[in-house]
């Protein structure tokens, strides 16, 4: 009886097994893709101190300044090539920028409107890898949205420059294979293959153009735990009238009966912000060429000044290019005007706005 | 956005500021949290090093700094930095050493006035982070590794023969270059070959 | 200090060493004292005596934001670059808060297609393009305020009638206050100021309206308001002696958070002096070009 009853116990034991875990996923979290796209590499690196001399340091140093020197004097690889041999449809998808948020200032249109505008600064990018279709192979994350046949390349594109001794050795192993320095920002966009770029080509702002409309990704502002009332805009209750204890709290999260239970998608406190988020269809105002500046209309863009967002044709169907744009990129150019505005906005070297009696 | 105060002149902080101050709590609030920093500023004065915890060293430090850079600004004849000089020193026989010896100390100083280095923690205790806080140009022998620059560490042996093989090749390939002009200029040919500058990209470790 | 005695490498040699150097300090601190009175402005002093710092009061809009947060070189460098441009086209005379203007705007809605508004500036905030000011006048028997832009297009015309400060940074009292401390005409002339006067402080003291007021005047320690004790009660007092918070001008960090620093400053202001200075020079050309008969300025 006693071996029987031991049987017993060890079956449910054995059934209680701790790697059947239900992991919760919603549009708020999602468990980490476990594997990463095959050409990320860890970045951050250990410092420890190294306790060189002096003239040790100055050497390393040198080096640095010599291998920026000899990537700053390399050549765009579009310069001697003739632009004309691929034409744009509606129907190709260029590569996009990585830009910078500076901040916002207003800008008024002619007719005396006034628009809040957020600055964008597209520093240093270059064109590191194309990986046609065929070889592009990335992680399926859904099953359902997964086309077998693949029509887009993959193009890498980084930005800022920075000093190899900083970023760990597998990081800048992607770099060395192409003979570029390591770059601080590395972001991968979807392209047509006839919208391939050599590798070290140089991106300028003048890849958009003025009134054209953009999508922009970035990271959200980090608010950490938050309450209803901050994250969700719930009213709370009042401060006095007998209130106690429940000023700033959800109230009610559910209904008796048989739904006697927390609905899914209730919204309650947790975490909020430093999530990725997509603004479609952001208008650009004016673009400056000498700093690589956009105006984005509104203030919208995800993220506090300093943070880092990728900038891209927009997809939206009324929104889309119409007339051909720079393809495949917009080459370097010392003769370009310094500054292009969109014809609704008034530039603030010109006379003030008059309007006309009719 | 709001519009920054005019109305004081105060000079740049030599140190890294944080965009908010720190919350050291205290039951007496805004208040109490002064008064705690008076102390901390006052005892640094008065040893010139002192070993306490990392939050209040670091926020003391800025107040620290401040009260010297202030002292430096205006003198000792200036009667609103003498009142702030007043409140922070709670040992008043310590305005005459902040007006007398570490303004003059400090006078022509480019780096910040004070250092502070992270100390040991005890083991098993409350772990809580440690900080030495110093004045720069104190009479206390130095906290730091005394190894810092040895020229005999492997990694500075390698990297005085990695160096000595660099500007070897760099001397080569210029003395290349003036030969090559030299001999264009003798031989006066025509067609001028431009001269290519060789790959100078050598397998040379950065970091150790 | 029970560091330093932990240390296991401290002898006596180096400990003698201190001891001297420590010495040798106390008796020289003695002697330099005598030879430093001489030498000591010459120190850092003589950063805060940069001229260009006084234009922090004219502009004060220049300066950017001290949060570190929202802080940017290149963002503040366009900015003042625009604002220069728009300098160029228009004349903003200095100002502050105190004096009285007469603002005329390019308004689609107004008859004539202009709109002009005088009176008081009782604020001014914002820095960079954001810059603004609010005018406050009584038309009509009812409080009037209207807020500009101070680098807005439409703007056509601002000046100044009055050229004084008041004793307070804010005039928001005024709001409280006996219509007649607000009440300008609109048909005021230009009060002008000899050159090279410093800017007259007015310190007229205003009668507020009895109770209730928009804001708890008594507790901002205003100097502009003469008969603020009148309309209090004892709690009210009480109240007020309770949340005073006399350490917060001990509070050098929370000062230091509000401000630009110099060095910072004098960059800022090495960037723009110039450009100002010329804008200032050709404005006073053409000031004094204009004939005598200055034009009056139309009823609005």
């Amino acid at each position: 009886m006693a071996t029987f009853n031991m049987k017993i116990l060890c079956t449910t034991l054995s059934k209680l097994s701790v790697n059947r875990v239900t992991i919760r996923r919603n549009a708020y979290y999602k468990p980490p893709k476990y594997r990463p796209p095959h050409w990320f590499m860890p970045k951050e690196r250990v410092m420890s101190e190294d306790m060189l001399t002096q003239e040790n340091r100055d050497f390393i140093e040198e080096i640095k300044q010599d291998k920026l020197n000899s990537q700053l004097a390399l050549e765009s690889p579009l310069a001697h090539v003739d632009q004309h041999t691929v034409q744009w449809t509606p129907f190709t998808r260029r590569v996009g920028l990585i830009a910078r948020k500076i901040g916002n200032y207003p800008l008024w249109s002619k007719d005396g409107k006034k628009f809040q505008t957020t600055l964008l600064q597209v520093v240093d990018n270059h064109v590191i890898k194309y990986i046609p279709p065929e070889e592009f192979n990335p992680m399926r994350t859904k099953k359902i949205c997964w086309k077998e046949k693949r029509t887009l390349g993959c193009l890498l594109v980084g930005s800022e420059t920075v000093d190899p001794s900083t970023v760990t050795k597998d990081y800048c192993g992607i770099f060395n294979s192409v003979g570029m320095l390591p770059k601080r920002h590395l972001f991968r966009f979807m392209v047509s293959p006839n919208s391939a770029l050599p590798t070290g080509t140089p991106l300028f702002a003048t890849h958009f153009r003025v009134g054209d409309y953009v999508d922009v990704r970035a990271k959200t502002i980090d608010r950490g735990f938050q309450g209803v009332m901050k994250r969700w805009g719930f009213s709370g209750m009042p401060a006095s009238h007998g209130v106690t204890k429940t000023h700033r709290r959800p109230g009610n999260i559910g209904a008796g009966g048989e739904k006697a239970r927390v609905w899914p998608g209730t919204k309650m406190p947790g975490h909020m912000g430093n999530r990725w988020r997509i603004l479609r269809g952001v208008k650009i105002l004016r673009i400056n060429t000498k700093h690589n500046i956009l105006w984005m209309l509104g203030v919208g863009i995800p993220g506090e000044t300093g943070a880092v967002c990728y900038l891209y044709d927009t997809v939206l169907p009324l929104k889309k290019l119409k007339i051909a744009p720079p393809f495949p990129t917009h080459p370097a150019s010392n003769d370009l005007p310094l500054e292009y505005y969109d014809e609704s906005i008034h530039p603030f070297e010109e006379q003030t706005i008059m309007f006309d009696e009719v | 956005m709001n519009q920054a105060q005019v109305t004081k002149l105060v000079s740049k902080l030599r140190i890294k500021v944080a965009p908010e101050p720190r919350r050291l709590r205290n039951p007496k609030g805004p208040e109490g949290r002064l008064n705690k920093l008076r102390k901390t500023v006052t005892g640094l004065i008065k040893f010139e090093r002192i070993e306490l915890n990392f939050n209040r060293a670091d926020e003391a430090r800025q107040y620290a700094e401040r009260l010297i850079s202030e002292a430096i600004a205006h003198g000792d004849c200036h009667k609103p930095t003498m009142e702030i000089a007043d409140y922070w020193l709670l040992e008043k026989e310590l305005i005459h050493k902040l007006f007398k010896v570490l303004v003059p100390r400090y006078e022509n100083c480019n780096t910040a006035f004070t250092k502070m280095y992270r100390a040991p923690r005890p083991l098993y205790s409350r772990n809580i982070e440690k900080a030495v806080l110093e004045l720069r140009g104190n009479p206390y022998p130095s906290l730091i590794n005394k190894q810092y620059s040895n020229r005999q560490l492997i990694q500075n042996v390698l990297l005085d023969a990695a160096k000595y093989d660099y500007r070897q090749a760099k001397y080569a390939e210029m003395a290349d270059k003036i030969g090559k002009t030299e001999n264009q200029q003798l031989n006066n040919l025509t067609k001028k070959d431009e001269i290519t500058p060789e790959n100078k990209e050598e397998q040379i470790p950065l970091s150790t | 200090m029970a560091l330093v005695i932990r240390k296991p490498t401290f002898d006596i040699l180096s400990a003698a060493k201190w001891m001297i150097r420590k010495d040798c300090r106390a008796l020289s601190s003695l002697v330099e004292k005598t030879e430093e009175t001489e030498k000591r402005p010459v120190g850092r002093r003589a950063r805060f005596q940069n001229p260009a710092l006084e234009y922090r009061h004219i502009f004060p809009e220049f300066l950017p934001d001290p949060n570190p947060k929202w802080r940017n070189s290149l963002r503040e460098k366009m900015e003042r670059a625009d604002m220069l441009k728009r300098r160029s086209q228009i004349d903003i005379p200095e100002f502050y808060v105190g004096s009285v203007l007469a603002v005329t705007i390019s308004d689609p809605h107004a008859q004539g297609k202009t709109n002009r508004f005088v009176g008081i500036c009782i604020e001014r905030k914002g820095c960079g393009l954001r810059a603004e000011f609010t005018l406050r006048n009584v038309v009509d028997h009812q409080g009037v305020e209207i807020r500009y832009d101070l680098y807005d297009p439409t703007i056509q015309s601002i000046q100044v009638l009055r050229l004084e400060k008041r004793l307070d940074d804010k005039l928001f009292y005024l709001r409280d206050a006996l219509p007649e401390y607000s009440t300008f005409p609109f048909d005021m002339d230009p009060e002008i100021l000899p050159e090279g006067t410093p800017v007259p402080v007015n310190t007229v003291q205003v009668k507020l309206k009895p109770r209730p007021w928009l804001e708890r005047w008594e507790r901002q320690e205003l100097k502009g308001v003469a008969n603020i004790e009148e309309h209090l009660k004892e709690k009210d007092r009480i109240r007020r002696e309770l949340r005073k918070t006399p350490w917060e001008k001990y509070d050098l960090m929370k000062e230091y958070r509000k401000t630009i620093p110099v060095e910072d400053q004098t960059e800022i202001w090495g960037e723009v002096h110039n450009q100002l200075n010329q804008l200032r020079l050709s404005r006073k050309k053409m000031f004094k070009k204009r004939p005598i008969s200055t034009p009056k300025p139309q009823l609005g």
